[in-house]
């Protein structure tokens, strides 16, 4: 079998996830810097009802541009995302097939599950599991999540976040990730090498502090108005937004010590808000099926 | 008597966790099965024993109330075991009933869970299991005798199946009993016995010629495989311009290899092909060689000089102000401990590799980068030495410094450490030390007794008490000896040491015995009273003795730092104090006269204390 191009990596996922079940989502319309910001993980984690979903996510991590110039580091790549709450019994083993549904031979590879656990005290969240090695290369990080936005979950989700350019690599056998084949005669530096010179040029050096200072307080606001308003979900894209900003103050070198630290804390106080708010009515959702 | 096989199934497991339940299960075994496992098999995904168990639990008699209730209590107790009245037995005045044993297949199951339960472990997770672990549990093999065992807990299949190597041989494995279970699952691909995996590792390591394991990843490694396979591997000579210990690091911290030297290097693999693992392997070891290279060139375009130029940036510890603040204290500490003009130069450049983005990456490696960049930019071999010397000792039997310029900043380092944490009133209390004060404070003792630093006692401010506290578990002197040294006029920390090894060393000799004894009768009958007088006055003495007391006592000037000698010249006013006790009465009617022989007596004893405070010492 000829070896697949970066774009049927992503369809061979898309497909294998789809038969385990899995609702296929697009991407968030909303920067995230990972795939487990989306709400269709982070909050559809919470609560009582199951959920299986699959979707590729753009993450965008301003502070991690290098111009398109280092083969390993970018402020904008791809992560692909699979929730299956509650965890089934045998994850490893849908996860080890969805490796060999993308051509990757995992009797030629070594596949290991390597203790590493995961934790985001800015958003009150943690969790138990592995970085996934394929021949000592991380190629996914797979999490049972144990809490989030400070509260405890009711059924335990496993979370598989695949890194698509890692995986690519082992798949097409290419030593960086420029050099990796997207569709055919194409490669990744045809379509992204510009958008990662411009997008870093902007996030270091162009981003207007003043405005994305301002926007973050904007945001904030309108965040807690809507918590007010019992609307968790589009409050929640405003902490998704607050995040970015700061994000971005950050990469431009606009933020102290101490502002960090309290920035850091408004953050975690709308996730908690929002998360507590989206619990209390999917309980009460749940309650009300239930009778 | 039966054999019992249990296995419990689990996705990967830490190596912490696999070491913690390694030794647990012994104890569980014995407290649920009423016997020690014969061996144990543990691994990342499986931890078993064979255990030989009793035929039948033993037969028991659970006590009731005494028989002089009978008509009161008894039909409650036996209504609770769902007997009647008339069943319960009669032993020693109480009621009781007779549970005889029961076969131990019937009590395996739910006692089997009882173990799983049992298991602690310091991280655990939930998965809705009803239970909690350190990951999740997926199977359990309980084989008694050939027969296949279910064990009570819910949501976790029990019986005879075990599983292969998760890749090689991913189905189930029948077991047919304790004794044939290494061999079905070695024929599965899976080395359960960590003993065995441990010798084919380093077996393996041996056959590749000379390796090392500095951070000791063995220990781990041997937890993170089923099916060790030790390969050979290499990486371009060019990154062997890196510092060495910035290869060797990123080889062990991040990917548990094993430096061979040179540009080679082992690692343990758990299945695949070799060719391609080994490339695979390979490739992300250059990639993080690279990354280092590339941080490292940057910081060496800075420069050493450059870096500490950064230093005015960076926090020491909230309320203590920057580093560079702290390199300031630090030049002009290392002048006070007697360092030279090249530990005055390392001092400047200290702390400048705080500032480099290569010890961002490796913290482990503070020092030893900074003395690197010394090294490069030129700076001599001894400010080198001195700047990767400055955390010695790292850990209590840790080396010490081996120039003395280095032995001069590590105590400069610690002393600051120490006295500005105190200052912020910061102290370590129980298991909690976030600023490893206590390292710091036998580092500093360390570095006082063996390295010849004069540290001075009053140079340790609030930190005083506890840095000579530490002593006490140092020295190899009971502690009452240290505690005597400290009370004596010394200054210096590592003169307290001496003395109290001294003292201790003269405590059977005579003049010790003659000192100890003048000591110990004027501290008895004075050294609580509070009517001395506040100076001596030679016109109230009434005896020659009491004259020549206070002259005898008046030309001795005790140096505890020469203590051989000073010993032996205390021991010549032993007698005279005898004679004093002997010829005059301390406790006299006259009240000028009793304050003038108590005042006279606390400076024989306060003389003598020069030596230390002898009644810390008991006596013989």
């Amino acid at each position: 079998m000829a070896q697949r191009s970066y774009q049927e990596i992503i369809l061979a996922l898309e497909e294998y996830w789809a038969a385990q079940g899995c609702v296929l989502l697009t991407p968030y319309h909303t920067e995230v810097a990972a795939g487990t910001m989306n709400p269709a993980t982070f909050l559809r984690s919470l609560g009582p009802k199951p959920w299986k979903t699959a979707y590729l996510e753009p993450v965008l991590r301003p502070l991690d541009g290098r111009y398109g110039e280092n083969p390993m580091r970018f402020q904008h790549y791809f992560q692909y995302q699979v929730i299956l709450k509650p965890q089934p019994a045998n994850v490893l083993d849908l996860y080890l097939d969805s490796l060999r549904a993308i051509g990757l031979d995992t009797d030629r590879h070594d596949i290991r599950f390597v203790e590493d656990d995961w934790e985001q005290p800015t958003v009150g969240a943690w969790g138990l599991g592995w970085e996934v090695w394929c021949d000592g290369m991380e190629i996914t990080q797979f999490t049972y999540f144990q809490q989030l936005g400070g509260l405890e979950l009711d059924l335990i989700p496993a979370e598989i976040t695949y890194g698509l350019d890692r995986v690519a690599m082992v798949v097409q056998e290419k030593p960086t990730v420029f050099d990796l084949e997207w569709a055919d005669g194409m490669t990744w530096r045809d379509v992204y090498q510009e958008n990662e010179r411009q997008w870093s040029h902007y996030n270091f050096e162009e981003a207007s502090v003043e405005l994305h200072a301002r926007h973050f307080d904007d945001y904030e606001a309108e965040c807690k108005h809507l918590v007010e308003c019992g609307l968790p979900l589009p409050a929640y894209d405003f902490v998704l937004k607050c995040s970015h900003a700061f994000n971005l103050l950050d990469a431009r070198g606009a933020i102290s010590v101490t502002e960090r630290a309290a920035y850091i804390g408004r953050v975690r106080n709308l996730v908690r808000a929002v998360a507590q708010l989206y619990l209390e009515q999917q309980q009460e959702d749940h309650a009300e099926a239930v009778v | 008597m039966p054999k019992l096989l249990f296995e419990i199934g689990c996705e990967e497991l830490p190596a912490a966790a696999c070491m913690e339940a390694g030794l647990q299960l012994p104890e569980l075994s014995r407290a649920h099965l009423g016997a020690s496992p014969e061996e144990l098999f543990i691994g990342p995904r499986r931890l078993a024993f064979p255990v030989t168990v009793a035929e039948h639990t033993d037969d028991e008699w659970i006590k009731g109330p005494p028989e002089a209730l009978r008509e009161k209590a008894a039909p409650g107790f036996a209504k609770r075991y769902g007997v009647a009245v008339d069943d319960l037995t009669l032993r020693d005045g109480f009621l009781g009933l007779e549970v005889p044993g029961r076969p131990i297949a019937e009590v395996l199951p739910e006692r089997l869970a009882e173990i799983v339960r049992g298991l602690q472990f310091g991280k655990s997770m939930t998965w809705g299991a009803g239970f909690r672990f350190a990951r999740p549990v997926r199977w359990l093999c309980a084989v008694l005798d050939g027969e296949p065992i279910s064990v009570a807990l819910e949501g976790v299949p029990s019986g005879g199946l075990s599983y292969g190597h998760r890749t090689s041989h991913p189905g189930p494995v029948e077991i047919p009993s304790a004794e044939g279970y290494l061999e079905a699952l070695r024929a599965a691909g899976v080395e359960p016995d960590r003993a065995v995996r441990y010798e084919q590792i380093v077996a393996g390591l041996d056959a590749l010629g000379p390796w090392r394991d500095p951070s000791g990843k063995l220990d781990e490694v041997v937890y993170l495989v089923e099916a060790a396979r030790v390969q050979e591997a290499s990486f371009d000579e060019r990154f062997l311009e890196l510092p060495a210990r910035v290869i060797v690091t990123t080889m062990q911290a991040h990917q548990r290899y094993f430096p061979l030297g040179g540009n080679r290097f082992a690692f343990v693999a758990n299945g695949g092909d070799p060719a391609v693992v080994r490339a695979g392997n390979e490739f992300v070891l250059s990639g993080r060689l690279e990354d280092a290279e590339f941080t490292f060139r940057r910081d060496v375009e800075v420069g050493i000089e450059g870096l500490a130029d950064r230093l005015g940036a960076i926090t020491y510890i909230a309320g203590a102000g920057t580093y560079a603040e702290k390199t300031e204290r630090l030049v002009s500490l290392v002048g006070e401990l007697g360092g030279d003009a090249d530990a005055r130069r390392a001092a400047t450049l200290a702390k400048a590799d705080l500032a480099s983005e290569l010890v961002r990456e490796f913290t482990e490696l503070q020092g030893y980068i900074g003395a690197e960049y010394a090294r490069r930019a030129g700076e001599s071999e001894s400010v080198a030495a001195a700047i990767e010397e400055q955390y010695f000792p790292d850990s209590a039997g840790g080396p010490l410094p081996r120039t003395p310029q280095g032995a001069a900043l590590a105590a400069a380092d610690k002393l600051d450490h120490l006295t500005t944490a105190f200052g912020l009133g910061t102290r370590p209390t129980g298991s909690r030390d976030p600023f490893g004060l206590r390292r710091a404070a036998i580092g500093l003792n360390r570095l006082a007794i063996d390295g010849n630093v004069p540290v001075q006692r009053a140079s340790l401010g609030p930190a005083q008490e506890f840095v000579e506290e530490r002593l006490e578990g140092l020295l190899n002197v009971p502690v009452e000896f240290v505690r005597a040294a400290r009370a004596s006029a010394v200054g210096g920390l590592g003169e307290v040491a001496r003395l109290a090894q001294a003292l201790h060393a003269a405590e059977r000799g005579e003049a010790f015995g003659a000192v100890y004894e003048a000591y110990d009768r004027a501290n008895r009958l004075v050294g609580k009273r509070d009517d001395a007088a506040e100076h001596l006055d030679e016109s109230l003495f009434e005896h020659d003795t009491e004259r020549e007391l206070a002259a005898a006592i008046g030309k001795l000037e005790l140096d505890p730092a020469d203590f051989d000698s000073a010993l032996a010249n205390a021991a010549t006013v032993a007698p005279v104090v005898a004679r004093f006790f002997d010829d005059v009465m301390v406790i006299a009617e006259d009240d000028r006269v009793r304050g003038n022989r108590v005042r006279l007596l606390l400076d024989v004893r306060d003389e003598l204390g020069r030596l230390g405070d002898f009644s810390q010492i008991p006596g013989s």
